[in-house]
């Protein structure tokens, strides 16, 4: 019998001028990548409030992705100044949690960076997929959950 | 005590101030509660003593005294920094409130109890640091150890499976009451994120998974902005240590960013401010 | 009434013998924050002479988070699943007498116009052993809302303690007398002289004010000027609310949905919310915090009292207690009294 092996979710919170473009780009290049990752288009990594890194480590995600413009590219100027300071914050917020921030990922890519996309994800894929499952939530999932 | 009664009487007399915010005489002796003096006679209940340990700038931002007036306050050095650093956010307009400073030795960590309150122990701001009258002495205070910041430090030595686990469990009694967000200063929006439904960010229900979304965003909304009067973790009905985590955070703000929230007037707020050198080596 | 005498070593063993069998036995825990669910009957506490809980033990009849249905999606319908209610008796061991009227209290609501099956299920399986009071602090005010320390009113069963190790064990309702049954090995003979005895050292918090006055008067002074103060200071945090071993409001809202499956919950909540009364147009009927605790006050000495002939107060005081801006309620109805008195 075939074993399956475990296959992280990651879900990327990517903003729409830069890696967005840059992911596209990855695309239309036909450079290949694995489907573990969902992505959703924000305006600007200013517009992440830590809330949605939270919801998705509740709906199943074993990884999160956040990518940007680097900074002085900032379609809006100064979003990712401000995403920056509050991915410290963050961090260190998960840690004292004892929640594993490692599992959260931040990088800039721009949108002639189709290439560094690719490296990018494929990076956090692998890394997650040798943490394993992101037991933690798993585990207050479960609560009240309606058992088959 | 009679300073305060009679400087709060002429200044409503006056017409310097609307009300005065302060402290009355609670149920038993070892009990202060607010109060709020709308007449001259009203000011005869006033009290300060080492039971005055609310924070009462959390009444500063509510409707009722926006543009009605000069809100007097009743207000210790943990006081003032929380009018600061609702100064610096622009919700309060230092115009509008008249700061009775009051020179403290220490309040009680609680009602009924004699231990010093933990924010004591540490504080730099026995004589406040803003206000336009100030009254009261500063008397001989007992030197304690910081037991506090021992208990941070060795939390923060723990294992990451053993910091959850704590958690967890501490979490697991949260009744999502948000009397720590209400009783707190700095948690003014009139819309919370925890009560807005579409979408739904924060699960309102008192299971594990809601609690730790509502703390763990509540100390990250905090983060550089909590001046650590810990009245959150004193109003807890389940009495979950949450002075260890915000009094975390505030550490990190000055580590990280050399930030401390409540200081000076014309201080930059910390998230709504960036620097080009802020660090970014976790940034691939 | 028949009574009977146990031994405090022999509570314990019947308290093992109740575990064994599946009961869920209920008792304060140890640092007086909440009651909780013991598993070793050495845990037991008969809190005859101390401060009470800073919570209430209603959780167990009324979680404060409960799922009330499932949904899964099939085909062009949906199938609704409720998740059955774990069987055993849920037996709440040394509540004092404010404490043990609150199933009785909360189940008149819960049985008006709409019988809860989620409580009454709960408040079926329950059974009371409450526990005499020999504690009175100044929160306390048992008595002035008809709520006897010494009376064994609101139990199935009633410890009175005699000495450091012996309690008299009244049988008081039929429902007790079937439960303690199969332990009757652990009781011996009582002696009602004894236990009147102790009873009557019991002296109880003096009367703070009259209910029917303060009922009286709320009735005809909806919009007194006094309600702009005696809640000013509220910060609407719900501690009252979720401590009360009474209050019974609750919130319904969905979770986890998805096209195919989701769950509704039934939530604790509190009249001293800014967001309780919203309604969906943006109006606030209750728009300030006086207006809110005016609604506490009232549905606490007057509404509930109209509709089902109780106060919806034990007299516990554990609302003072933990208020963090020390409002007491019965400072509260005492002023209120106060002012009726002087029409």
């Amino acid at each position: 019998m075939e074993e399956k092996t475990f296959e992280p979710k990651i879900t990327a919170f990517v903003c729409n001028w830069c890696t967005y473009t840059g992911a596209d780009l990855a695309g239309t290049s036909r450079l290949k990548y694995k489907p573990n990752i969902k992505m959703i288009r924000v305006p600007c990594t200013g517009r992440i409030d830590p809330v949605f890194i939270i919801k998705a480590f509740e709906k199943g995600a074993d990884g999160v992705l956040i990518s940007g413009c680097h900074p002085g590219d900032c379609h809006y100027n100064t979003g990712n100044f401000h995403a920056r300071r509050r991915w410290v914050l963050f961090t260190e917020l998960l840690n004292y949690m004892g929640i594993d921030s490692s599992r959260l990922f931040f990088s800039w890519v721009s949108a002639s960076e189709g290439k560094k996309f690719v490296d990018v994800v494929s990076n956090v894929i692998e890394t997650v997929k040798a943490k394993g499952p992101f037991q933690q939530y798993q585990k207050i999932n479960k609560e009240f959950v309606l058992d088959e | 005590m009679n300073e305060l009664r009679q400087l709060s009487k002429d200044l409503l007399q006056n017409g310097t101030v609307k009300v005065i915010i302060g402290y009355a005489e609670g149920t038993t002796p070892g009990r202060t509660k607010p109060f709020i003096a709308r007449t001259p006679e009203d000011t005869d209940k006033f009290v300060f003593n080492k039971h005055c340990v609310n924070n009462l700038a959390v009444y500063l931002t509510r409707k009722e005294y926006k543009g009605k007036g000069t809100v007097g306050i009743v207000a210790k050095g943990c006081d003032v920094k929380a009018i600061v650093q609702l100064v610096q956010e622009n919700q309060i307009n230092k115009d509008d409130i008249y700061i009775i400073g009051m020179n403290c030795n220490g309040a009680a960590a609680d009602f009924g109890k004699d231990t010093l309150a933990v924010k004591c122990i540490h504080c730099t701001v026995r004589t406040p640091h803003l206000y336009h009258t100030l009254l009261g002495t500063i008397d001989e205070m007992p030197k304690q150890e910081d037991d506090h910041l021992k208990m941070i430090e060795k939390f923060d030595a723990m294992t990451s499976e053993e910091k959850w686990a704590f958690w967890e469990a501490e979490f697991e009694k949260c009744v999502k009451c948000y009397a720590c967000r209400q009783t707190c200063p700095m948690c003014y929006c009139e819309k919370c994120i925890a009560d807005k439904s579409m979408p739904r960010w924060i699960e309102s229900s008192a299971h594990t998974r809601g609690n730790f979304a509502w703390n763990i965003i509540r100390a990250f909304h905090l983060s550089g902005r909590c001046i650590g009067c810990n009245e959150c973790e004193r109003a807890c009905p389940a009495q979950i240590p949450l002075s260890l985590l915000n009094r975390k955070m505030g550490m990190v703000a000055k580590k990280e960013f050399d930030y401390t929230a409540g200081i000076a007037l014309d201080n930059p707020t910390l998230v709504g401010n960036y620097n080009n050198a802020d660090r970014e080596d976790f940034i691939k | 009434m028949e009574e009977k005498i146990i031994s405090y070593s022999n509570l314990v063993s019947l308290t093992g013998d109740l575990i064994k069998t599946g009961c869920m036995v209920i008792c304060e825990d140890k640092n007086g924050t909440g009651w909780k669910r013991i598993e070793n009957p050495d845990e037991i506490k008969i809190n005859h002479k101390e401060i009470p809980s800073n919570i209430s033990y209603k959780e167990f009849v009324f979680p404060k988070t409960e799922p009330v249905f499932y949904f899964k999606s099939k085909k062009e319908d949906y199938d609704l699943i409720e998740k059955n209610a774990q069987p055993g008796k849920i037996v709440f061991l040394g509540a004092k007498p404010c404490d043990s009227r609150s199933v009785e209290i909360m189940s008149k609501v819960f049985n008006w116009d709409y019988k809860d099956e989620f409580f009454n299920e709960k408040a079926e399986r329950t059974i009371v052993i409450g526990t005499a009071c020999n504690y009175k602090d100044e929160f306390c005010f048992c008595t002035t809302v008809n709520i006897d320390p010494a009376s064994e009113k609101g139990s199935d069963l009633f410890l009175i303690p005699l000495d450091e190790n012996t309690y008299a064990l009244k049988i008081v309702t039929g429902k007790g007398k079937e439960f303690i049954q199969p332990y009757l090995k652990y009781l011996s003979d009582g002696n009602p002289a004894k236990s009147q005895e102790a009873l009557a050292k019991i002296k109880g918090p003096d009367k703070k004010f009259e209910p029917s006055k303060v009922r009286e008067w709320i009735g005809n002074n909806f919009e007194h000027k006094l309600f702009d103060n005696i809640g000013s200071t509220c910060v609407g945090c719900g501690q009252c609310a979720f401590a009360c071993p009474v209050c019974h409001c609750f919130d319904i809202v969905d979770e986890e949905c998805s096209y195919e499956c989701g769950r509704r919950m039934k939530n604790w909540d509190a009249c001293q919310f800014g967001l309780f009364t919203l309604h969906s147009s943006g109006h606030n009927p209750r728009e300030n915090q006086n207006k809110r605790y005016r609604q506490r006050i009232a549905h606490k000495f007057k509404y509930y009292t109209d509709k089902f002939d109780e106060i919806l107060c034990t007299g516990c005081g554990r609302c003072s207690r933990g208020c963090p801006v020390q409002i007491d309620i019965a400072q509260v109805a005492g002023e209120i009294n106060l002012v009726a008195n002087q029409v």
